[in-house]
């Protein structure tokens, strides 16, 4: 398109990367925050207490519980504590989506508990892959937005001329190059992690973003597809709308037995939940889920059916075909289940960088177009965009946390109110952006994120109480965010005073340094 | 989860990167004492490069198969970006990482 | 074909907004068509043949959106763009042949 290939990539990088990059600073943040989604979930309810009870005691208190006030329901759940989130919850009735008609149970005594209705860390996950847009238009976006970040990926790579001399250089405190280095290594030594989570996101959603397969192959019919690629799950689904609910009353078999069982095959504290039909009939039967992260497959719906009164094993998860496997490696390397802590830790701390390297990337370019003195109305949208995309959303997720705390727990609507909280105050600060010059702007508001982060503890003290280790490990990650918010705006001044002095210094507009040219 | 193999990986993960950015002329004027002899340079990056295997070997030791492959991948790219934030900030910590990290892996054992 | 003399600036607009609407949709478009081909002609049972050619297909409309900016001429990019007809009719002949009889 332009003359050489490095400029046609240049200017392709530059605007696919512009254009698409406050969405995807979005996606990357909140895809992040959604890494610990559970814990954050577990801080929102603080009601609920982890009692440190294994898995078949709380199943066997359920048991008890159900057996007490629901003898007489056809279907059971229970989602049993595990070490991300140490909640009991209870329901009756057809498979509910959501929270609707959980009742929590303390996992000792077997009390009713009231946590608070909230979005949870539930939220960060759902926004990241459809922007809390309605339906399908979010889902879209975020695949375009995905597309945009593979294209801006490889056309990255072909222009960085130096990307093997320039691997570990990165020098502060000298303005553009500074930006450009930190930009540059920061997409270099994570290129590994940006091609594999990009790549495996769209993959998820692959039947959506490319159903020309489907509809060539099976008519567009993605049920009959699901129903030849994993048969056995496909039967159970099937066979679970089916059963008959008529049979002699007969004792079931004790619900932590089965899930001591189950987890002699899926590993101790990895059982999510389990699922009854019939209890108490003879035609009982117990559906075992695991907890997903036992590997990285991503075995949605896999589980160990029993039956209800011998405890015989109906069946269990079988091994998938080939093609299945590979597309639910994918999936799962994305997902980021597996591995425990130390893996979630370290795809948390990549997605903090993703997410400052997409930063530099859009403050490069204001930076870049100053200096140059183009078309000022365009630079002050970007510019005000960037400070709320940026720092912005920042502040818009830890008033979140605060409007947890600060909203009335019995308040009607309170979900609705929540959310109106997340995007009053996100809105508020493309306004400031608009308003106040730009790195007063960017000040400003990191300022303000790093003083709710650093003043969530104090806040948590006045209206939970966190005592266990999820919790306070939760608050201590915020409060470190908080002192690297509040460092960065710190340093504001001292930017700028160094810019200008390099103004003072080449009063003319000089060559653009080597590395992008646009 | 074998905690002090989690250890080990990000410090030979770290000191492999370190090789690698040793290797390269402008890091090694950056960070070693000229008193050093230059010939030793061109043995930095093939040490890096063992010490990466070693990683690897540490962390099948904390995560099965797969896993260990993605979390090596994870505590490379994580220990490089720590490197590369250290070199200008702090250049006289860079070298000495690697060492305290074996001393306290090591004491970890006992 | 990088000129910025004023009077031929909005003749550059429009040949820019061509090539990025033949990048996307029409990228998108030989990609599935591509697919469509691809998932019917590899030698798997049909499911694996659908996995394999749909999660190739990523690969495959990055691949086109980044050669549709570096190409020279345009003419060329629509012309590949095009063949997501034949592509199609491979693909989706089953359907073709039904509908007409």
């Amino acid at each position: 398109m332009k003359g050489t290939l490095t400029q046609s990539m240049a200017w392709l990088h530059t605007w696919c990367g512009l254009l698409l990059g406050w969405v995807l600073f979005a996606i990357f943040l909140t895809g992040t925050l959604a890494v610990f989604d559970k814990e954050i979930s577990w801080w929102m309810q603080p009601e609920l207490i982890d009692r440190a009870q294994p898995a078949s005691e709380a199943a066997n208190l359920a048991h008890r519980w159900l057996t007490t006030h629901h003898p007489d329901e056809s279907n059971w759940n229970v989602s049993l504590p595990s070490e991300r989130s140490a909640a009991l919850g209870v329901s009756v009735g057809e498979r509910r989506r959501g929270g609707e008609g959980v009742t929590h149970l303390d996992p000792l005594t077997g009390d009713t508990l009231e946590p608070r209705e909230t979005m949870g860390g539930n939220f960060f996950f759902r926004f990241h892959f459809s922007l809390n847009l309605p339906n399908m238009l979010g889902i879209w976006v975020v695949g375009l937005a995905a597309m945009a970040m593979l294209v801006a990926l490889i056309s990255g790579i072909v222009i960085h001329k130096k990307i093997f001399k320039e691997f570990f250089t990165f020098r502060p405190a000298k303005g553009q190059r500074s930006w450009l280095d930190a930009h540059n290594a920061s997409a270099v030594l994570l290129l590994p992690f940006h091609l594999m989570i990009t790549y495996t996101g769209l993959v998820i959603f692959f039947l959506i973003y490319m159903p020309a397969a489907v509809d060539a192959l099976f008519e567009g019919d993605r049920q009959a597809y699901f129903s030849e690629a994993q048969p056995t799950l496909a039967a159970m689904r099937a066979g679970e709308r089916t059963r008959p609910t008529e049979a002699p009353a007969a004792p079931l078999v004790p619900l932590g037995d089965l899930v001591a069982r189950a987890e002699a095959r899926f590993g101790p504290g990895m059982i999510g939940g389990l699922a009854v039909a019939n209890p108490g009939r003879a035609n009982a039967e117990v559906t075992v889920r695991p907890v997903l992260g036992h590997r990285i497959e991503l075995t949605k719906g896999e589980a160990m059916v029993f039956n209800g009164v011998t405890g015989e094993l109906i069946r269990e998860p079988e091994a998938s075909r080939t093609s299945q496997l590979i597309q639910q490696v994918m999936a799962g390397l994305h997902f980021a289940q597996f591995g425990g802590y130390p893996m979630r830790w370290l795809y948390f701390l990549c997605g903090l960088i993703s997410s400052a390297m997409i930063a530099t990337g859009l403050v490069l370019y204001t930076v870049k177009q100053r200096r140059q003195g183009t078309n000022h109305a365009f630079l002050k949208l970007v510019e005000s965009l960037n400070v709320s995309v940026i720092a912005g959303l920042a502040l818009a997720c830890i008033a979140l946390l605060w409007a947890n705390r600060l909203l009335p727990t019995g308040l009607e609507g309170r979900l609705g109110w929540e959310l109106r909280l997340f995007f009053g105050v996100w809105a508020l600060t493309w306004a400031h952006g608009w308003v106040r010059k730009p790195m007063q702007a960017w000040r400003e508001q990191l300022y303000a994120a790093a003083a709710l982060a650093l003043g969530l503890p104090a806040l948590d003290v006045l209206t939970g109480s966190a005592t266990d280790t999820v919790r306070l490990s939760l608050l201590a990650c915020v409060v470190a965010m908080g002192l690297g918010l509040g460092w960065t705006a710190w340093k504001i001044p001292a930017v700028v005073a160094a810019r200008k002095a390099r103004a003072a210094r080449t009063a003319p507009i000089d060559k653009t340094p080597q590395g992008v040219s646009s | 989860m074998n905690g002090s193999a989690l250890f080990a990986s990000l410090v030979l993960a770290y000191a492999g990167m370190l090789g690698f950015c040793l290797g390269k002329e402008r890091h090694w004027k950056q960070l070693i004492d000229p008193r050093v002899s230059v010939r030793l340079r061109p043995l930095c990056a093939p040490i890096g490069a063992v010490l990466l295997c070693l990683a690897a070997f540490a962390a099948l030791r904390v995560w099965p198969g797969g896993m260990a492959l993605v979390g090596w991948f994870g505590a490379v790219s994580l220990a490089g970006f720590a490197l590369l934030m250290l070199i200008p900030y702090a250049p006289r910590v860079v070298t000495m990482l690697p060492v305290l990290g074996g001393v306290i892996w090591a004491a970890s054992l006992v | 074909m990088n000129k910025h003399v004023g009077s031929k600036r909005p003749r550059q607009h429009w040949l820019v907004m061509n090539r990025i609407l033949l990048a996307i949709l029409g990228g998108y478009a030989f990609t599935y068509a591509f697919t469509a081909a691809l998932a019917r002609v590899l030698p798997m049972a049909r499911v694996d043949a659908l996995v394999a050619a749909s999660l190739l297909s990523f690969v495959i409309y990055l691949s086109f959106i980044l050669w549709a900016f570096a190409a020279a001429s345009l003419r060329r990019v629509a012309l590949v763009a095009a063949t997501a007809i034949p592509l199609a009719a491979l693909g989706f002949w089953p359907q073709l042949l039904e509908a007409v009889r």
